[in-house]
């Protein structure tokens, strides 16, 4: 794996009797695309001011490519906040370059940087107005061209879809993906799980302030019991790793659909090996791939705040 | 970091300037001028009206006019003593009349001195080679009152009732006289037996003038009959003269001879207090407007994004040294149009201003006005910084915002008051030692010379001030703005004690 550029180590923070993070630890492979998954007030936005620096962990320790967090690698960084906001009277161009800016870039630089920004997100028209007649839409591209303006090496988005539009978010997962082959690493956070499906080559999943999990899209898959439907003649009870199956309906000629839930750990390719070992007759074998949804109410339950 | 808060104080500056109530702000002062300028020229009050007399008793009217021509002839010399002040030519004749100044240009030896040296034309001929090129002309004002005959058909010798009652018309009219059209304003009747119990000179007006002429009359009158009464009484008309003439001599304590220095301390007075409320106002303003930009960034949820990039430190001094700049700005157009007008115009500005200006030529001086203006605009910006960084909108601020301008203001204008009439009232020398007023009390002190050691102790202590204020109000703002409204306001001040 490649040198982590995000670790949090056992980091805690509370405020007053709150623990919004609880000893969470995990690390960022350079180049990967990683979601902070979960639902409201798990702590992921906490998290990620933590590593920007905008708070202090109350205790545990956090390094940002290969610093503890400070404004120091701000050159190096975007940073998307979930609760958006611009100058309203500055035009768009004059945001983009003036956070290109803060973030150490030349006049020029910045400029450069802001208007191939500015045309790759479809603004080039509204280069010269000021924010305040922008739509909300338009204004969340003006901000996340403020992320991306010094090319970061380090990327972190925090809620970045909400409140986008589908034509946007299909653009803002495009956007995403062209950072993550321009060899930055992207950190977003979301509650939306189909963003993360298509988009994280790992992910942390919170609940409460705590880590559930950490891995990849398939370990976390793996972590569900795996599900499958049969078309069998014969009841599948006694198939080695079936936990449980029940009857789905006649499918024809004495075939019947079972939906089959396997033991946790079982591989439906064990399943269908053993099927052929033992003669057993099978006219349908359908592995469900679950999808992260799935994965994340079982995961931390059905009563976190989360969206398909 | 210093790239940081110039970089926040350029885009702070140049966000305001392009406000239209920048603009509007910065107008104030120039039009208020404008306005003070073309008040002095079309708008001045026309005291110049004409009157006509009757005096049936032939006792009177000489002494009337006698008396009206000294009256403009006083005038006359208030002016020019104005002008030759405010033009700097008393080297001209040190020793003439209109080179004096404060009261005693305007005393009875002064105006004798004047009329016995041929008045206008006297004074003119031994000041006119010695105005510089560049300085306009002196202009005498007009007369205040013409003596004009009653018009044609007005019947003189039918008694008084006759005479007002055929002025009636002519009193709505205007009348040409030596120096061109006037109002005819009053008509005087003074009867042939006036100064005999229960007969009244009549006095008739279209109240086109101002109660001028009228009590001229009635002082003339007054001290006409008392001179008759005396010579009544036995006295010759010399003594009777004498005596009506009589006035107490009473010298007001002036600490020079004619009164030069108190002049001097008042007019050295001017800049400072004026500095005083310009820099109440554009602190005021331009403190409000670093409440609106501080609170735009809290409520548009801009902060996460600045402060990503920059430390909550930069954030502040960008902001207090952006929005400074605004208001050194406004100082700056304000003052350079009041200096303007006071040299180029007439008006307010440069009555008054222009020979306070005269007298700021200590470097000490005008070294100490810069620092406390600069440092009084700084203690009050950091108050609004402080109120900004503690609210999340405008009507949060307005509950810390209305205490806070009462506490800032009323001392200062109590302050200017008592140090304009007592300059070492008890008061003024506390308030001198509290930082919060040390600019503005030693501002308005500045004009009467404060012992050197107060003025070096005060700024030591303002110094000691503003350093303390710049440290508490670094942790609030870096505790304040960091915390994203999860702690209370009693944590982040006990967050902001602590290092």
């Amino acid at each position: 794996m490649s040198a982590a550029v995000l670790v949090l180590d056992r980091v805690t923070k509370r405020f007053g009797d709150f623990t919004a993070v609880n000893d969470l630890s995990f690390a960022v492979p350079e180049g990967s695309v990683f979601g902070f998954l979960g639902g409201n007030g798990a702590g992921k936005t906490t998290s990620l001011r933590m590593a920007l620096d905008l708070l202090r962990p109350t205790s545990g320790r956090i390094e940002v490519l290969g610093r503890p967090p400070a404004r120091e690698s701000a050159a190096e960084i975007g940073f998307l906040p979930e609760e958006r906001g611009l100058y309203r009277l500055m035009t768009v161009l004059d945001t983009v370059v003036y956070f290109g800016r803060l973030k150490g870039m030349g006049r020029g630089a910045a400029k450069a940087a802001a208007t191939a920004l500015i045309d790759r997100l479809g603004l080039r028209d509204w280069a010269a107005a000021p924010v305040s007649k922008l739509s909300k839409g338009m204004a969340q591209k003006v901000q996340l061209a403020a992320a991306l303006v010094n090319g970061p090496r380090l990327l972190l988005l925090d809620e970045p879809f909400s409140g986008l539009d589908p034509v946007n978010q299909a653009m803002l997962e495009e956007v995403i993906g062209e950072a993550a082959h321009g060899g930055s690493t992207v950190v977003f956070s979301t509650h939306v799980m189909q963003h993360a499906e298509r988009l994280c080559d790992r992910l942390v999943l919170l609940a409460r302030g705590r880590k559930v999990f950490e891995g990849t899209q398939d370990e976390a898959r793996a972590a569900l019991p795996a599900r499958l439907t049969l078309t069998c003649r014969s009841d599948p009870h006694g198939l080695p790793g079936v936990a449980h199956a029940h009857g789905a309906g006649h499918a024809g000629d004495g075939w019947t659909r079972w939906e089959v839930a396997l033991r946790p750990g079982a591989d439906p390719a064990d399943l269908l090996e053993a099927c052929t070992a033992q003669g057993f007759p099978l006219r349908g074998f359908d592995p469900h791939r679950p999808a992260l949804h799935e994965v994340f109410i079982h995961l931390v339950g059905a009563d976190q705040e989360i969206a398909a | 970091m210093i790239g940081h808060v110039l970089l926040v104080a350029v885009r702070d500056y140049r966000q305001v300037i392009s406000t239209r109530g920048f603009k509007v702000t910065l107008l104030i002062v120039p039009l208020a001028i404008a306005l003070s300028i073309f008040a002095a020229i079309r708008l001045a009050p026309q005291y110049a009206v004409a009157y006509a007399m009757v005096d049936a008793s032939g006792r009177h009217e000489q002494a009337i006019e006698r008396r009206l021509d000294r009256d403009y002839q006083r005038e006359v010399l208030r002016s020019l003593s104005a002008y030759v002040e405010r033009w700097d030519l008393a080297a001209a004749d040190p020793a003439a009349p209109w080179a004096r100044s404060g009261r005693a240009r305007a005393s009875d030896e002064a105006l004798t001195q004047f009329v016995a040296g041929g008045g206008i034309e006297g004074a003119m001929r031994r000041l006119g080679p010695r105005v510089p090129g560049g300085v306009p002309r002196f202009k005498p004002p007009p007369r205040f009152f013409v003596r004009v005959p009653p018009p044609a058909g007005v019947p003189t010798d039918r008694g008084a009732e006759a005479f007002g009652a055929a002025m009636a018309a002519p009193l709505q009219t205007d009348v040409t006289a030596a120096d061109g059209k006037r109002p005819l304003a009053v008509a005087i009747y003074i009867p042939e037996t006036y100064g005999a119990p229960g007969v009244v000179a009549r006095v008739w007006t279209n109240g086109r003038s101002d109660a001028g002429l009228t009590a001229a009359l009635r002082q003339q009158l007054s001290a006409d009959l008392r001179r008759e009464a005396l010579q009544a009484s036995g006295l010759s008309a010399e003594a009777a003269a004498r005596i009506e003439g009589l006035r107490a001599q009473v010298l007001v304590g002036d600490p020079s001879a004619d009164g030069g220095g108190r002049n001097t301390t008042a007019f050295k007075s001017v800049a400072p207090l004026a500095l005083v409320y310009l820099l109440l106002m554009t602190a005021i303003t331009t403190g409000s407007l670093m409440l609106q930009s501080l609170i735009e960034e809290r409520s548009n949820k801009l902060l996460e994004s600045v402060l990503a990039c920059v430390r909550a430190e930069a954030l502040m001094y960008g902001k207090l040294l952006g929005l400074g700049a605004v208001g050194l700005t406004i100082a700056a157009v304000w003052t350079g149009c009041a200096v303007a007008a006071a040299f180029l115009a007439p008006g307010f500005a440069a009555d008054v201003l222009k020979p306070s200006l005269a007298t700021l030529g200590d470097p000490l001086l005008v070294a100490a006005m810069i620092f406390y203006f600069l440092t009084g605009y700084l203690v009050v910006s950091m108050l609004f910084l402080t109120i900004g960084s503690l609210s999340d909108s405008m009507q949060d601020a307005q509950s810390y915002l209305t205490p806070v301008l009462l506490v800032i203001m009323l001392p200062v204008v109590f302050t200017v008051q008592a140090v304009a009439r007592t300059p070492d009232a008890a008061f003024v020398h506390v308030l001198s030692w509290i930082p919060l007023y040390t600019p503005f009390t030693m501002l308005a002190r500045l004009g009467g010379g404060p012992p050197p050691l107060e003025m070096v102790g005060t700024a030591l202590g303002l110094i000691m001030f503003l350093g303390l204020e710049l440290l508490l109000l670094g942790r609030l703002f870096r505790a304040s703005l960091l915390a994203a409204g999860q702690p209370s306001r009693a944590e982040i001040f006990a967050r902001m004690l602590t290092p």
